[in-house]
C-alpha cells in the first residue's frame, strides 16, 4: 500500500514539475495568442465603429449574421476560393513535380536544389514589390518579353484589370511557396525505399505506375501536411496583396480576399466589430478546410489496422 | 488523505478558465464609456494656448517635407525651449492604418500626427484628435486650409501647407508636336485635342493615378467639378450622378478608351509621386498635379527644367476650370500628455517665416494669407500664380468620416467604367446609393 503511495506522489511530484517548467511557455502563448483571439471574439459581439462613437452596442452574433447576407463577403470569398485552389492544389501538385524530377540523379542537381530555395529567402514584401516591378504596365520586364517575342501587340496593364491581377497575384505566390511545398516532398521521397521502385522494375511496372501505385502513397503524409499548412497560408494571403496593389486590394477589388477585407473592414474602415467577426470567420474557415484535409487524407482506422 | 489528482481534464479545464479569465478582464473597459478615448475627449474643453508651455514632443508626419528635418526642428525649439523627442515620417499610404492603430490603443507616445480634410473628418468624428479652441488658430489662415483639419465646424488641426491641383506641361514635347508651348489648353476639347498630338508610339499625351481608392476618388471628383458639378448638396445628399457627373465620367473614360491619349498604365499608378516622376522623365505630356510636382521636374534626374515645364489652370468642360484640395496639415493626438507643448508645434509651423520657407524651399502652397500676396513668394514659386488665380474656381475636396469607404467603393465602379465593364451611369447611380447607405450611417443630424 505504501508502495503505491510512493509511487502517486512522485508521479504527482512529477506533474507538478512538468506544468511549473510548461508555465513560462504557456503564459506567452495565452498573453501573445490566447488574449488577441478573445479580444477579437469579444469585439465581434459589438456594433463597434470608432466612427461611430464610443458607445458600442451588444449585437451578439448580429455581425456574423450580417457578414452571410454581406456581397462584399461573398465576392471576397469567391476571390479566396479562387486564390487558394491555384495556390493550394495547383502548388502541391507542381511541388510533386518538381520534388520528383528533382530526385533523379543528374548532373547539376545539388545547385538545382540549392537555387530552388532562392524564392523561399526573399522576403515577403521583397517578393510584392519585385512582382509588381516585373508586371508594370509601362515599364516591367514582362511586357519587354513579350512584346520581343511577339505574343503580344501592345503592352499588358497586369495590376490595372481585376483578373489580370489576381492571376499576377496567384503566379508572385506560387513562385513564393514552391521551395517550401518541394523541399516537404523531397524529404518525403527520400523516406521511400529505393527496393520498392527496384521490385516494381522487375514487375514490369511502368514510370507512370510507379509514380502512382509507390509514390503517390507514400507521399499521403508529406501531401497531407502541405495542403494544411498552404491553404491556412493561402486563406490568410496578405502581405503580397498589400506590396502589390499598394494597400488598396485593387483594382476595382479585384485582390480583395476574405483575410484583406478584415484588414480593410478593421483598418480603413475602422468598424472594428465587423472587422473582427470577419478574422474570427476566416479563422473558423481554415479550421474548417484544415479538418477537411485531415479527414479526406488522414490514415483511416482501417489503414492503421492493416499497417499493424 | 491524497487531494485530488492532476489530470489532463482538470489541467484543461483551469488552463480553459484562466485563458477566459484574461480574455474578460481585457474586455471589461471596452465598452466602458469611463475608459473610452472618445467619451474622455467628448467631455473635455478645446484646447487653447499655453501660457508657457514646456517638456517634449513627438511627431509621427508624412514623408512630404524634407524641411522640419532640417531646420524646423532646431528654430522650434531654439524659439520655444520645447523638445522635438523624435520626428519620424512615414509614407503617407500607410499613416492612416498607423494613426488607427495609435489611436484605438489610446496611446499616448505620439503628440503630433498629419492629417489632411478626410482624416480630420474621419479621426475627428471618432474622438481622437484634439479640438483646438478659435483662440489656437491663427487669423491669417487661408480657408481651404483651414478647411482640411476640420469638420462640422470644429477645428482639429492646423494646416502645415496648401496644395491644390493645376495642369504641368512639358514645353519640348509640346514643341515636338508642334503645339505652341506656351500656352496651356484653355477648354476640354483643346485639352483632348493637344493630347492628341502629344500621344505616339510608347508615349501618351495624359497621365494621371487612379491606381488606388483615394487616387480613383481625387480624378473622379476633379473631372466632376470640371463639368460643373458636385458631389453633394446642402444636406449631403449624392449629387454626383447627375448630368454633369455622367457626362464628366464619359469624357474621362474617352480619353482612355476613344481618344487613347491617356497611359493605360494610369490605371496601377498608385501615388502622385510615381506621376510626378513619369512626367518629370518625358514619360508624357502633361498630368494634373500636386504643387510638389514643379519641384520634381525642376529637380536633378528631371529631363525637365524651370524654363521647360509648363503650369497653368486645369482646362474645363463646361466651366473655365476647378481644381481638388490637397492641404495637410498637423493634429494633436487626444491621448497626447502634452498637448500644449503639441499646439506650440502647429502655431510655428502656420508662421509666416515657417510658411516662405515650405514655399521656397518646398515648392508648396502657404496658409498664410499675407504669404500667399508677398511677391516675394510668387518669385520663389513661379506656380504660386497659378494658384491665386485657381481661387476664383471651385476647389472642393469633400472630407468626411465616410472618405475611406467612398474612396474603396468608387474605385471598383471608375476602374469598372474605366475598363467598359459598366457604363458612366450605371456606375455613377450604384455609386450614389451607396453612398447615401453611408451618409445615413455617419452624419449625425
Amino acid at each position: 500500500m505504501s508502495t503505491v503511495s510512493r509511487a502517486d506522489l512522485r508521479r504527482r511530484r512529477d506533474l507538478r514539475f512538468g506544468v511549473g517548467l510548461s508555465l513560462p511557455a504557456v503564459a506567452v502563448v495565452v498573453l501573445l495568442l490566447g488574449y488577441p483571439m478573445g479580444y477579437a471574439l469579444y469585439m465581434s459581439g459589438f456594433s463597434w465603429n470608432d466612427k461611430l462613437g464610443s458607445y458600442h452596442p451588444f449585437v451578439g452574433l448580429g455581425n456574423y449574421r450580417d457578414l452571410l447576407v454581406d456581397p462584399a463577403v461573398h465576392r471576397a470569398l469567391g476571390r479566396t476560393l479562387y486564390f487558394s485552389v491555384f495556390t493550394v492544389l495547383g502548388g502541391v501538385a507542381l511541388a510533386v513535380l518538381i520534388a520528383v524530377l528533382l530526385n533523379v540523379e543528374f548532373r547539376g542537381r545539388t545547385l538545382v536544389r540549392v537555387l530552388l530555395l532562392v524564392p523561399w529567402a526573399v522576403p515577403p514584401v521583397v517578393n510584392g514589390i519585385m512582382w509588381k516591378l516585373i508586371f508594370d504596365g509601362s515599364s516591367g520586364i514582362m511586357n519587354t518579353i513579350l512584346l520581343g517575342t511577339g505574343l503580344v501587340d501592345e503592352r499588358v496593364q497586369w495590376l490595372a484589370d481585376p483578373g489580370l491581377t489576381m492571376n499576377v497575384l496567384v503566379f508572385a505566390e506560387l513562385w513564393k511557396l514552391l521551395p517550401f511545398l518541394c523541399l516537404l516532398m523531397l524529404a518525403g521521397l527520400q523516406g521511400i525505399p529505393t527496393n520498392i521502385y527496384k521490385a516494381a522494375r522487375i514487375d514490369g511496372a511502368n514510370g507512370w505506375q510507379r509514380f502512382r501505385r509507390i509514390t503517390l502513397p507514400n507521399l499521403r503524409g508529406p501531401i497531407m501536411f502541405a495542403l494544411i499548412v498552404q491553404s491556412m497560408w493561402s486563406l490568410k494571403v496578405f502581405d503580397t496583396i498589400y506590396v502589390l496593389t499598394g494597400g488598396s486590394g485593387g483594382p476595382a477589388e479585384g485582390t480583395t480576399t476574405i483575410n484583406f477585407l478584415a484588414y480593410l473592414t478593421t483598418f480603413s474602415n475602422l468598424d472594428r466589430g465587423y472587422g473582427a467577426s470577419l478574422a474570427v470567420a476566416a479563422m473558423v474557415l481554415i479550421v474548417l478546410v484544415t479538418l477537411m484535409w485531415v479527414l479526406l487524407l488522414g490514415r483511416r482506422r482501417e489503414d492503421r489496422e492493416e499497417a499493424r | 488523505m491524497p487531494g485530488p489528482a492532476l489530470t489532463r481534464r482538470r489541467l484543461l479545464s483551469l488552463s480553459g478558465l484562466a485563458l477566459g479569465g484574461v480574455a474578460l478582464s481585457g474586455c471589461v473597459s471596452a465598452n466602458d464609456p469611463a475608459s473610452s478615448g472618445a467619451s474622455g475627449g467628448t467631455s473635455e474643453a478645446p484646447l487653447k494656448p499655453g501660457s508657457a508651455p514646456s517638456g517634449e514632443i513627438t511627431i509621427v508626419d508624412d514623408n512630404t517635407n524634407k524641411l522640419f528635418q532640417s531646420s524646423t526642428i532646431a528654430a522650434f525649439e531654439a524659439a520655444t525651449g520645447i523638445k522635438v523627442k523624435s520626428y519620424s515620417q512615414g509614407n503617407f499610404n500607410d499613416l492612416h492604418d498607423r494613426y488607427a492603430t495609435l489611436f484605438a490603443a489610446q496611446d499616448s507616445s505620439v503628440d503630433v500626427v498629419m492629417t489632411w480634410a478626410g482624416w480630420s473628418a474621419e479621426f475627428g468624428q471618432a474622438g481622437w484628435l484634439q479640438e483646438l479652441d478659435t483662440s489656437a488658430v491663427p487669423t491669417d489662415l487661408i480657408k481651404p486650409a483651414l478647411d482640411a483639419v476640420s469638420w462640422q465646424g470644429k477645428v482639429y488641426g492646423l494646416p502645415k501647407f496648401s496644395s491644390v491641383q493645376t495642369m504641368f506641361w512639358s514645353k519640348p514635347l509640346f514643341e515636338q508636336a508642334g503645339v505652341d508651348p506656351s500656352a496651356a489648353p484653355a477648354t476640354w476639347d483643346e485639352f483632348v485635342s493637344t493630347a492628341k498630338s502629344l500621344t505616339s508610339g510608347d508615349r501618351y499625351g495624359y497621365a494621371c493615378d487612379i491606381g488606388n481608392a483615394a487616387g480613383a476618388y481625387q480624378n473622379f471628383l476633379r473631372v466632376l467639378l470640371l463639368n460643373g458639378g458636385d458631389m453633394y448638396d446642402a444636406d449631403y445628399k449624392p449629387i454626383f450622378n447627375s448630368e454633369q457627373g455622367v457626362q464628366a465620367l464619359s469624357n474621362f473614360v474617352d480619353l482612355l478608351q476613344v481618344h487613347k491619349v491617356m497611359d493605360p498604365s494610369s490605371l496601377q499608378i498608385t501615388n502622385a509621386s510615381d506621376l510626378g516622376d513619369l512626367f518629370a522623365k518625358g514619360g508624357t505630356g502633361m498630368v494634373f498635379n500636386w504643387p510638389f510636382q514643379y519641384a520634381v521636374a525642376t529637380g536633378s534626374g528631371s529631363k525637365l527644367d524651370a524654363s521647360t515645364v509648363g503650369n497653368g489652370l486645369i482646362p474645363g468642360m463646361s466651366v473655365r476650370s476647378a481644381s481638388i484640395d490637397g492641404s495637410e496639415g498637423f493634429a494633436i493626438n487626444k491621448f497626447s500628455k502634452n498637448k500644449e507643448a503639441a499646439l506650440a508645434w502647429l502655431q510655428f509651423v502656420a508662421t509666416e517665416g515657417v510658411q516662405k520657407q515650405i514655399v521656397s524651399q518646398e515648392g508648396w502652397f502657404p496658409v498664410s494669407e499675407p504669404v500667399l500676396t508677398d511677391p516675394a513668394s510668387v518669385k520663389a514659386l513661379p506656380v504660386l500664380t497659378t494658384y491665386q488665380e485657381s481661387t476664383q474656381y471651385a476647389t472642393k475636396r469633400w472630407g468626411t468620416p465616410w472618405s475611406s469607404e467612398l474612396d474603396q467603393l468608387m474605385s471598383v465602379q471608375i476602374i469598372n467604367a474605366m475598363n467598359k465593364k459598366t457604363t458612366p451611369k450605371e456606375a455613377l447611380d450604384t455609386l450614389a446609393t451607396q453612398t447615401q447607405a453611408l451618409v445615413d450611417k455617419y452624419l449625425k443630424r
